[in-house]
């Protein structure tokens, strides 16, 4: 049975040559998005006003230099995978559709203008924890910080979106900071 | 079952294997060409641990029979070759893991 044994040795090493980590983000789209979320957080505090035309440029703009930043990374790794860039533009593109549904509820006045933000983080919440489950793991993390920034909206009487903004931030920050280091390392 | 008669299955089912496939490298190579689009000759050697040299001549065996396409490019004006698994390498590679699937469990 030489044959045989020689076969499951060498399907032990395609195994361990074939498993590997899940999709991970480029450090640099974590950064971009620490400073566009600490940005945005704060105008609710301090620019109220200002926040929709931020969100709308912001959001469009961080998702098309996101993109580029993930097609950029693909090719520097020399692995390429359209439905990886597929599965999150469509994660987004459902998280901006959401928001949008909100929009037209709040025009309608259906909801307070109040209750729409924290509705949204909570939204936000919920879809960063998604794409930590099933696209790039630190995410998670930034989804239930995410999620207690949803009551610190709701208890916090000063500043509260600011102090949500840096939370964010720094989480974005230290994620891409995680990311560079695992890229050197390897 | 019978010695004789698991001996010969087991020889059937070797024989269901393909030849080009039965090496380790190029059983890999396929496989991670098959869950990505293109993979550069860089990340290949990275994630097989081969040499050039031998990384490039189980890429070229499994490019003359067919199973890959390569594409010479340039990326930050260095040449990077991508590797891609055509639609002949991925029915070998299905055939070839049904084959094995049928042999292991045995």
């Amino acid at each position: 049975m030489a044959d045989l044994d020689r076969l499951q040795q060498d399907l032990g090493f395609v195994r361990r040559t074939v498993t590997r980590e899940g999709p991970h983000s480029p450090a640099a789209t974590y950064f971009l998005w620490s400073v566009l979320v600490l940005a945005g957080f704060a105008l609710n505090d301090l620019r109220p006003m200002w926040v929709g035309y931020y969100w709308f440029t912001a959001g469009i703009l961080g998702g098309v230099i996101s993109a580029y930043l993930g097609v950029r990374d693909q090719r520097r790794r020399g692995e390429i995978d359209a439905a990886v860039g597929l599965q999150w533009t469509l994660h987004w593109a459902a998280f901006m559709g959401a928001v949008l549904l909100l929009v037209v509820m709040a025009v309608r006045g259906r909801i307070g203008w109040d209750a729409f933000g924290p509705m949204v983080l909570l939204l936000l919440a919920l879809t960063y924890f998604h794409a930590g489950l099933y696209l790039s793991a630190p995410l998670r993390w930034i989804g239930l910080l995410a999620a207690a920034g949803y009551v610190v909206v709701l208890t916090v009487p000063s500043y509260p979106w600011t102090i949500v903004g840096v939370m964010l931030a720094s989480a974005c920050g230290a994620a891409g900071v995680g990311e560079w280091r695992s890229r050197v390392a390897a | 079952m019978s010695q004789p008669d698991h001996e010969a299955a087991v020889a059937a089912g070797l024989d269901g294997l393909d030849d080009l496939l039965e090496h380790r490298s190029r059983l890999a190579a396929c496989l991670l060409l098959s869950r990505a689009d293109h993979l550069s000759f860089s990340r290949l050697k990275q994630l097989l641990n081969e040499t050039d040299g031998n990384l490039g001549a189980q890429l070229r065996k499994l490019e003359d029979a067919g199973y890959v396409s390569a594409k010479k490019a340039f990326q930050d004006r260095r040449p990077v070759t991508w590797y891609r698994l055509t639609a002949k390498g991925r029915a070998a590679l299905l055939s070839h893991v049904d084959a094995l699937r049928r042999l292991v469990g045995r």
